[in-house]
């Protein structure tokens, strides 16, 4: 018989008789014993406000996805906006984020304003994202903007997001290719540039989304030379595989994938597109330690956005 | 600082308003879609079977045993190789079931592995490779004997079914493998065979599209893993065609567990829904083929 400790017999006993409840907690192996840290929450940095193109999502609303990411313990999250996918009036797309994020957003939603190097006057959209929303960074879609990242705008983009000290997320998908509309096209993006891209910015804050999982060419060797050579941050939401976020760090032999430093992931949901869930429950199918749990989950991101 | 061990979780699931490992268990999930012995490699068997018990999953039901999609049948496996996987199934029919891949561009050689590994070996049912070397889809007249004699033994079916867009003009399942069949192609064959259940892999990737093909037929189960999660989907599968034909797959390890459990608990859902699809309808189709046996249900 397991000891009745002051944790199990709180849980188990008397919320029980207050509540009038039975007891939904159950104990688990491994489950950490009373007086440990407390659990620490979670900075998503990859979510999306407002209604997806193609489908309803159930927590397209700020409201609601606020109190869905609550459940899972996140307590920040890096929002974007599904509208900045096709619409031409960027700053209206900007304007409507950053007040459904000030009006709903509970304060946990911080709002990334999307940018479209293609379009005139861009370097206008990235002002008024900084000094008028006050964004801490901004999003870039290339697929669904029809650009690659030879654009030389891209660089100077990325230049003067540098200049201004804001996070860049570029959006290597977002949607499987296999099952998009016949009318739509956008594959992942090549992200074979980068280090070129990059290789004038080493202070610029840099983070691929959704990576990985239609990233043939970040997922071996050359892939991790890649990563490497830029310094790049990536988000987990599209790693795939059993274990898939322990073998990104401690590396995969069997597949010819080395190790990925752990600094350089942070949490990514997808969200509302993917169900928070998937991200976090990759927390809890590698075993992995809390140290390298406490950095993906906020550290790294902290680190990142205050840095 | 040293990882903990494979069975203990660092931070508590239950903080983070996921189920424990413990209240995984519970649920019973059947995993009708797991390729870890996939070439028959029992080393990635092993491995593999480390994170269905980390996930709390009761049972694993291979696809892959004494096949490939090159050479559905086994015919280039060595007869050894395929009596060790025959003695590995005995030795774990409490984990590990196993429906045997067959190519309907044999027939008749898929009747033979039928008798073999069905009829008078360990395994409960047949599975349909997304592609095979004749390119031969489901909805083709030579299925029909295998549909039949798998019915004869009460054998559980399960058909790959895709659409992949692409092709010119591009459309969906445009850019399917030759031979790998659409959920269309798997609502033909049902309707052939309207009393012989068959579950209907990956609810065609996309899944809008793949449950408006079948909902119609109650006859066909819809299993939804080997595609990324998308929130909303299961709600709307159960709003379609009802909670009672839905079957889980974990599809690893290719996939994540996470990415499928996610699916199902994103969904609003009952307790007793949610132990429906993860693995009541399951071990209600294969009820009869396990009696059959005496593995236990």
């Amino acid at each position: 018989m397991r000891k009745l400790t002051r944790r199990r017999f709180l849980n188990g006993a008397l919320l029980p008789a207050v509540l009038e409840a039975p007891p939904e907690r159950p104990i688990q192996d491994g489950e950490p014993e009373p007086g440990a840290a407390l659990p620490p929450d979670i900075i998503d940095t990859n979510v999306h406000l407002f209604d997806w193109p193609f489908r309803r999502l159930k927590y397209a609303g700020a409201k609601a996805l606020v109190a869905k990411l609550r459940r899972h313990r996140i307590t920040q999250a890096w929002a974007g906006s599904y509208e900045g996918l096709l619409h031409k009036d960027l700053d209206g797309v900007n304007a409507r984020l950053a007040d459904e994020c000030r009006a709903n957003g509970a304060g946990i939603l911080l709002p990334f304003g999307t940018v479209n190097p293609a379009l005139p006057d861009w370097e206008e959209d990235v002002r008024r994202c900084h000094e008028q929303h006050r964004m801490r960074g901004i999003r870039l879609y290339p697929s669904y903007h029809n650009y690659t990242l030879a654009r030389p705008e891209l660089a100077r983009l990325l230049r003067v997001a540098r200049e201004r000290g804001l996070i860049v997320q570029l959006a290597v998908r977002m949607e499987d290719p296999r099952v998009q509309l016949p009318m739509t096209r956008t594959p992942s993006v090549d992200v074979a540039g980068l280090p070129g891209l990059l290789a004038e910015l080493p202070t610029l804050k840099f983070q691929l989304l959704n990576a990985f999982n239609a990233t043939e060419s970040l997922r071996g060797l050359v892939g991790r030379r890649l990563i490497a050579q830029i310094r790049v941050t990536l988000d987990f939401s599209h790693v795939e595989g059993q274990g898939g976020l322990g073998k990104l760090i401690a590396g995969d032999p069997a597949n010819g994938r080395p190790p990925l430093p752990v600094e350089r992931i942070v949490f990514g949901s997808h969200a509302p597109f993917f169900p928070c869930e998937s991200a976090v429950f990759k927390l809890f199918e590698s075993p992995l330690g809390r140290p390298d749990l406490e950095k993906v989950m906020r550290g790294n991101a902290e680190r990142f956005l205050n840095g | 600082m040293a990882p903990p061990d494979t069975r203990s979780f660092a931070l508590n699931p239950a903080d983070y308003g996921l189920p424990t490992r413990e209240q995984l268990r519970s649920l019973r999930i059947w995993d009708i879609h797991y390729h870890g012995l996939w070439e028959g490699d029992l080393r990635k068997h092993e491995e593999t079977m480390v994170t269905v018990d980390r996930m709390g999953i009761e049972r694993v039901l291979s696809l892959d045993i004494a096949g490939t999609p090159a050479d559905p049948l086994g015919e280039r496996m060595p007869a050894e190789k395929k009596k060790e996987l025959r003695r590995l199934l005995e030795a774990h029919s409490d984990r590990v079931s196993v429906l045997v891949p067959v190519d309907p561009s044999d027939p008749l050689g898929s009747l033979t592995k039928i008798e073999e590994w069905v009829a008078n070996g360990p395994c409960v049912g047949i599975k349909y490779y997304g592609g095979n070397p004749g390119s031969v889809r489901c909805s083709h007249a030579d299925n029909d004997v295998i549909i039949r004699r798998a019915g004869q033994h009460d054998a559980l079916i399960y058909i790959h079914a895709w659409y992949q867009m692409g092709g010119e003009p591009r459309r969906p399942g445009g850019a399917n493998q030759p031979g790998e069949s659409t959920l269309e192609d798997v609502a033909i064959l049902a309707r052939r065979f309207p009393d012989v259940s068959m579950i209907c892999g990956h609810s065609g990737g996309d899944w809008e599209l793949g449950v408006r093909a079948v909902r119609r037929l109650p006859n066909v189960y819809l299993e939804f893993s080997g595609s990324d999660p998308h929130s909303g989907q299961v709600d709307f599968t159960v709003a379609q065609v009802g909670v009672s034909r839905l079957v889980w797959g974990g599809h690893g390890p290719s996939r994540s567990y996470s990415t499928e459990l996610a699916k199902v608990f994103d969904a609003d859902l009952t307790r007793p829904q949610r132990e429906q699809i993860f693995g009541g309808n399951l071990r209600r189709l294969a009820g009869p083929i396990f009696r059959k046996k005496g593995y236990r249900l």
